[in-house]
């Protein structure tokens, strides 16, 4: 093996590897603030669900979606829109919550927030689905991936691997999304995705 | 049990009935027994599902990142027009997996009487033990160009091109199955060829019937940050309501286990819509 392709295979290998220390780099320097916005989601949510969404890449125009009894609204708003605080209003969503909630998203680049159900003994649970775009190289061509981290309510089961687990016993691994999730603590997992949503 | 024994109808016209006939019908069956049929799908939930589509048909849920939207989007034919007989073809696919229904005999092939029940990570989907029946039915029979490369069941077809539903097969399936009166204008490829969009889909929802949108999904919900995206329907809706206000366009639509509402301009309506489908009733016997 000459000496180029041997340097070759050793960034193949360590950009294979990198993928996880990367996410857990991620999350462990924004912990505080990733964790108040899961906080801050959660308490909002309680009181009427919606979900929130910077649709561009300079984190400037936003989309919502308001969810009542009977229909889901979806709005697009530049941030320092006035209409973005009329509708929230109309809806009794505080403003300064989602104001200071879309700070704190926009500090850690996350481009999306929801709310997930799920399933287990057919007894329902949710989970909070947060997707980041990475900073950094994106060589053309390569399809862009994205960070997501969910936030479980309750310790979740994984194998030895780290993968995530539907249940402990039947060590089925729980996709969402049809992603395969890994441990990064026992509420919170990770995956890379070519999508935010 | 001949409860649910279909009732021989007129070869041209749409068989109509009502909710409240449905529901007297699903009264009387208090129970059911595991199907042999259907050895994963839970007769409690199967029950529920099959209630809940009767009572509130817009909690139809597709599921989480599956190819069903098609088969979702036509369900709202039988569900408003003729609960009764979606009622009773669930209830013998339920008994004797299969059934006729309209001109459509569906007989699913054991990989998907095997699949129902044990689809997951789809959201509300994964306790529609009916819905996921329903789909997988539909998915296995009706076959079009997209099914192309894929036209035998794996599990994890029901996110792949296998239940993908393109123009043509999703229109053929309204007429074969419901027997509506199908108009329709676009195509898989290129955008209806309409003046003035916003009047033409007007004039086709406030006449008798109901109105579909065969949509580009990768502009109605953008999922990637990508600068070039796939010009091509994937996404089908059931429109409820449209009115423009100066140069904005408010669109109701069903999407699947909720209705949405949302601001448009007329450029970037005229950017999703791939085509415009309109069912109405046949009532003559021509």
């Amino acid at each position: 093996m000459t000496k180029i392709n041997f340097m070759l295979l050793l960034v193949v290998s360590w950009c294979g590897s990198c993928t996880t220390t990367n996410i857990s780099k991620y999350y462990y320097d924004n912990k505080p603030t990733l964790d108040k916005i899961d906080k801050s989601y959660k308490l909002e949510y309680g009181s009427r669900p919606f979900s929130l969404e910077f649709i561009d890449k300079s984190f400037k125009n936003i989309s919502i979606e308001i969810f009542t009894d009977s229909l889901k609204y979806i709005y697009v708003f530049k941030e320092d829109e006035s209409r973005l605080k009329d509708t929230l209003l109309k809806y009794h969503i505080t403003y300064k919550a989602i104001s200071e909630l879309l700070s704190n998203m926009r500090t850690v680049h996350c481009n999306w927030i929801n709310n997930l159900d799920y399933y287990v003994d057919k007894k329902k649970n949710s989970l909070v689905f947060m997707s980041i775009r990475p900073l950094g190289l994106h060589f053309p061509f390569k399809r862009k991936k994205y960070y997501i981290l969910t936030y479980f309510a309750q310790p979740q089961y994984y194998d030895r691997e780290g993968r995530l687990l539907d249940k402990r016993r039947l060590r089925k691994i729980r996709k969402i999304n049809e992603d395969v999730f890994k441990r990064i603590n026992d509420k919170v997992a990770y995956t890379l995705s070519d999508r935010y949503r | 049990m001949q409860v649910y024994a279909l009732p021989d109808i007129s070869v041209d016209t749409t068989p109509t009935s009502t909710r409240e006939e449905a529901l007297a019908i699903l009264a009387k069956i208090q129970t059911l027994k595991p199907s042999k049929k259907w050895p994963n799908v839970d007769p409690g939930l199967f029950l529920q599902n099959i209630k809940s589509n009767i009572v509130s048909p817009l909690s139809l849920y597709e599921g989480s990142n599956t190819n069903f939207c098609g088969y979702a989007a036509l369900s709202y034919l039988p569900l408003h027009d003729d609960p009764v007989r979606y009622l009773k073809f669930m209830l013998q696919l339920y008994e004797q997996g299969n059934g006729k229904y309209g001109d459509a005999f569906l007989n699913p092939v054991n990989e998907i009487h095997q699949a129902a029940g044990t689809l997951k990570f789809k959201g509300t989907l994964d306790i529609r033990h009916a819905d996921q029946m329903w789909f997988l039915t539909l998915a296995d029979h009706f076959k079009g160009y997209v099914n192309f490369f894929n036209k035998n069941y794996q599990p994890g077809d029901e996110n792949t091109f296998w239940a993908s539903v393109n123009y043509a097969k999703f229109n053929r399936m309204v007429r074969k199955l419901f027997k509506y009166e199908v108009s329709t204008k676009g195509s898989d490829l290129l955008h209806p060829g309409i003046k003035d969009l916003y009047v033409y889909i007007q004039s086709q929802l406030t006449s008798p019937g109901t109105t579909v949108l065969y949509l580009n999904n990768a502009y109605l919900y953008k999922k990637k940050h990508n600068t070039l995206r796939p010009g091509i329907p994937t996404h089908y809706v059931i429109l409820l309501g449209m009115f423009k206000i100066n140069n904005t366009i408010t669109i109701t639509y069903w999407d699947y286990g909720f209705r949405s509402l949302r601001e448009v301009s007329p450029a970037f309506l005229k950017k999703i819509v791939f085509g415009v489908t309109h069912c109405t009733k046949n009532t003559s016997h021509d």
